[in-house]
């Protein structure tokens, strides 16, 4: 197994490489430097802004440059000690890449994990439901809710719920139960002190972990309107995943021996069915990461959704290129441990 | 026992009770304000830009000049003890600083303690402009204004030690700057934020992270600043004694609306001030109906919510809960335009004028007015805003070709050697992407239509849009443009000659009379005759059409019945110093 992994991680770095070239090029394809500029910039201004962001040089060296822990110029090759881009300052910003995504990360995270554990316990125990009642009405009234959350749009769900899980219910209840929006780190993370990491305190205040007592406040909601949603999109796949199972040949042979109908479900069907369980779930694990924009937008939960998608309108690409290279190499990586669990739920697969 | 535990309790809850009440009556008083953007990109003058810059960074540092928050068509003095000496005709100008201005305390400075603000402060601050390590961000500002003020080469260091011709210290409070030509507009810049006044020891101390260590000498100091969330102000409590405007400045209608009830108050007036950061609407317009905010600018979704759509009268709802509103008329010119240089729309010809004119004639702004703006925009003509010197009564200048007059623009085209439109090929027409504005190119091409030009519209992101004008390759494009200060000299800039692309000229318009005129007006001040070159100069535009247009943008706000002394304006925002929250009222 282990060679097997390392042959996949050497088989997937020209794809990274190649991603992360092909994302610099498509970047590039419009100058970017008009969109730093303010509106009477003169020619020389703009020659000097060229310069000033590096994009005058061969794409090849600043591809290398993002890639490798150097910095090249006339003078040689220097060694800096950080890759992707960590140590670059954003265009948009006054400050490093790592700064600005350092504090997204756990805000995202505070929202997508209890989302996908929810949503994916919930949808599972949904889908066996309906596909052990298959053709009933609770299956069909399952079914038609799932069609229902499928069809009505993220953004409906968002616009309604935070009207009437946080305004409307506040007014009812005279108690916000939910806030309409925001975000309660621990304790704010410390953008004037940038050595405050060295206690407990604060590495939490600079990773921006959410606080216990404010995270049902200002993300309950959220993570339940993404339950909502997912659950719509799930429940139909896991039923019909449960449902192809039901008819398989152990199953019938299960029932025959006399299986009590729960050890049947659980033991036998569920077990078979995780492959295409755990293939769904590792799929939405780099999006866990990224979070979710309009979630992070609407709420204003300080995610790395967030982040990107401001960094990207605003054509910061030292902030953009090291997400989306953190990100293929989430992905890179989630596919791989995809094919380790295979083999470790399932008997039948061998990685070779 | 029970009487005993009673007692107990009673005297428990008294003292608990005084406890809070003296709590309450100590509360600080807090002004929330939203701030529509994911937060300020920095906090150092002369690298801020936008309107959230601006917003945040002049809470803590000043300018020299402050627009007058009962007109902002003024200035008034900041940090000077009184308006700036005018010699030689507007080519120098002497200052001297107040005495009593200290930079906040702050590590930077030797024992922590901050020091009086002196003359070399002021030269160093607007040196930092010309600073490429600052990335000339905001150059623009003083480039080509002082003598010997000049950027350094690409790959040199600033030198912030020597001596620049324009710059004379008389002594720790007084100076004179000597201008490379008598610009009146000078005294305007030094209203913008970009100009603010900050000590090196900050920036030295500091270095890259001087961005977000703000130290200043303004009404409030930093507490707390989250990215994306919020972003927290605490009274300078050594804020200099500086007073809300008197009463006699107020208009009687401001005056009616209890704005001059604070006069002589000290500033500033709220202990503490609270942004929240926000991306979407929804989120901002409910907080505010919570009560959460001191005040919103609506946004267009929620309007027909607050206002009748045709009298622009607030709601019954909201007046009965105590809502104020203002309509705030913003400095905007947007408006289509031609490339002068372009072979088929460009050129002096009397050809190429009626082509355009003809095209002019056909548009009707009043009909983008009512669909895309709720009707709440300002439609004008010629380039002057609003409520500034040159603009025209009403908005109407019988001399412009303002459509929609079909029978005259297919006349115009006509004597373009078009008649109906033909053998007229579609022309180029570049806007940006996003809001409604694919839908503004079908109304405009659908209104051309009429006379059968046709368009070849092309969608690009802004930046794009920018990059084709600057290299003169955009045929007929869409802009807009907000003006850096209250006069209308900004606007005619717009056509000066040696403005051109990349410049701010983008129509490339090369009229010598209009330059002429208008190296006439830059060191005028205000007066009858420079508001007749005004009018010279936009007869001249009338008559050679490098643009169409205007409208302007008015914005509506939104007061909770909480926040008082609030005169929302667009100009500046160092008006936040004069609010105050009352909390009975929440």
């Amino acid at each position: 197994m282990w060679a097997y992994t390392f042959r996949r991680i050497l088989y997937n770095i020209p794809i990274f490489l190649g991603i992360v070239l092909l994302l610099m090029v498509l970047l590039r394809v419009n100058d970017p430097v008009y969109a730093q500029l303010s509106k009477n910039a003169t020619e020389v201004e703009i020659a000097a802004k060229r310069v000033e962001l590096g994009i005058d040089r061969p794409l090849l060296v600043q591809f290398a440059e993002f890639m490798l822990p150097i910095r090249l110029d006339e003078e040689g090759v220097h060694w800096t000690g950080s890759v992707f881009g960590f140590d670059d300052r954003s265009w948009y910003r006054e400050d490093s890449v790592w700064n600005i995504v350092r504090p997204s990360v756990m805000p995202s995270l505070s929202l997508t994990v209890p989302a996908l554990i929810l949503s994916t316990f919930l949808s599972v125990a949904v889908g066996l439901v309906s596909a052990a009642n298959r053709g009933r009405w609770i299956d069909r009234a399952l079914v038609f809710f799932a069609v229902i959350g499928m069809s009505i749009s993220f953004l409906v769900f968002i616009i309604f719920g935070q009207y009437f899980g946080a305004y409307w219910l506040t007014q009812a209840i005279g108690f916000e139960l939910f806030a309409v929006r925001g975000y309660e780190a621990v304790a704010a993370p410390e953008v004037l002190d940038p050595d405050a990491g060295l206690t407990i305190r604060g590495w939490l205040n600079r990773y921006n972990v959410p606080s216990l007592l404010g995270w049902p406040k200002h993300c309950l909601l959220p993570v339940m309107i993404s339950v909502i949603v997912t659950l719509g999109y799930d429940t139909r796949f896991y039923r019909s995943v449960i449902v192809e199972q039901s008819t398989s040949d152990y199953i019938r042979t299960a029932r025959a021996k006399g299986c009590p109908e729960r050890t049947v479900l659980v033991k036998h069907l569920l077990r078979n069915a995780m492959i295409p369980i755990i293939t769904r779930v590792m799929i939405t694990l780099p999006f866990v990461v990224v979070g979710s924009l309009l979630l992070e937008v609407y709420f204003s939960i300080p995610g790395l959704g967030q982040t990107l998608f401001t960094h990207v309108t605003n054509k910061d690409f030292p902030v953009t290129q090291t997400i989306v290279a953190v990100l293929a190499i989430i992905f890179i990586a989630s596919n791989i441990l995809t094919d380790v669990l295979y083999a470790l739920v399932d008997p039948r697969v061998r990685l070779s | 026992m029970n009487r005993k535990a009673d007692g107990m309790f009673q005297r428990i809850a008294t003292f608990l009770t005084l406890i809070l009440v003296s709590v309450a009556g100590a509360q600080d008083r807090v002004v929330q304000l939203p701030v529509r953007t994911d937060g300020p990109k920095s906090l150092d003058p002369v690298q801020g830009s936008t309107v959230y810059d601006n917003k945040a960074t002049v809470q803590m540092y000043e300018t020299l000049l402050e627009v007058a928050y009962y007109d902002t068509t003024r200035f008034v003095p900041l940090l000077l003890e009184d308006l700036p000496e005018r010699l030689d005709d507007g080519k120098r100008w002497r200052f001297t600083l107040r005495d009593d201005i200290f930079f906040i305390d702050d590590e930077c400075f030797p024992g922590g303690e901050g020091r009086k603000m002196v003359t070399d402060d002021v030269f160093y601050s607007w040196k930092r402009l010309a600073d490429l390590d600052n990335k000339l961000e905001n150059w623009w500002l003083l480039r080509d204004t002082i003598e010997g003020l000049e950027a350094n080469a690409q790959g040199t260091k600033f030198d912030y030690d020597a001596d620049v011709a324009g710059l004379v210290k008389i002594d720790d409070r007084t100076f004179e700057v000597v201008l490379t030509q008598p610009v009146y507009r000078f005294l305007w810049v030094l209203t913008m934020f970009q100009t603010s006044i900050v000590p090196h020891e900050a920036v030295e101390h500091y270095g890259e992270d001087f961005s977000r260590n703000p130290v200043g000498s303004g009404p409030f100091v930093l507490d707390e600043w989250v990215p994306k969330s919020h972003m927290t102000f605490d009274r300078n409590p050594a804020y200099r004694p500086m007073f809300y405007p008197e009463a006699e400045l107020w208009s009687e209608e401001d005056a009616a609306l209890g704005l001059a009830e604070a006069a002589g108050t000290r500033l500033p007036i709220a202990d503490r001030l609270e942004f929240t950061f926000y991306i979407e609407d929804q989120p901002l317009w409910l907080e505010f109906r919570q009560n959460k905010l001191g005040l919103i600018q609506v946004p267009s979704a929620y309007f027909p919510e607050a206002f009748s759509k045709r009298s622009k009268r607030l709601s019954r709802e909201f007046r009965q809960e105590g809502i104020t509103h203002a309509a705030v008329p913003l400095l905007d010119y947007i408006f289509r335009a031609f490339n002068m240089e372009d072979e088929l729309v460009g050129g002096y010809t009397p050809e190429k004028k009626a082509l355009r004119r003809a095209i002019s004639l056909a548009v009707d702004w009043d009909e983008f007015n009512q669909d895309f703006y709720e009707g709440l925009c300002t439609v004008y003509d010629g380039v002057i805003p609003p409520a500034l010197e040159g603009h025209p009564e009403n908005g109407r200048d019988p001399r412009a070709p303002r459509g929609p007059d079909i029978q005259a623009a297919k006349a115009a085209l006509v004597e373009a050697g078009y008649p109906d439109g033909q053998g007229l090929p579609p022309i180029r027409f570049y806007t940006s992407q996003g809001g409604n504005n694919d839908q503004q190119v079908e109304m405009l091409q659908r209104q051309l239509s009429r006379i059968n030009v046709k368009l070849d519209p092309i969608l690009v992101d802004f930046s794009q849009l920018i990059e084709q004008v600057n290299k003169r390759q955009a045929p007929m494009f869409s802009f807009a443009w907000s003006s850096d200060y209250p006069d209308g000299e900004n606007n005619l800039a717009l056509f000066y000659g040696p403005n051109a692309s990349p410049g701010s000229n983008h129509y490339n318009y090369n009229n010598p009379e209009y330059d002429k005129l208008y190296e006439s007006i830059v060191a005028m001040e205000p007066g009858e005759e420079r508001t007749r070159i005004y009018n010279q100069m936009q007869e001249m535009l009338f008559e050679d059409i490098p643009a169409i247009g205007a409208l302007a943008r008015v914005r509506y706000y939104l007061i909770a019945p909480w926040l008082k002394n609030a005169k929302p304006n667009e100009r500046y925002y160092g008006w936040y110093k004069m609010l105050d929250a009352d909390d009975s009222k929440r």
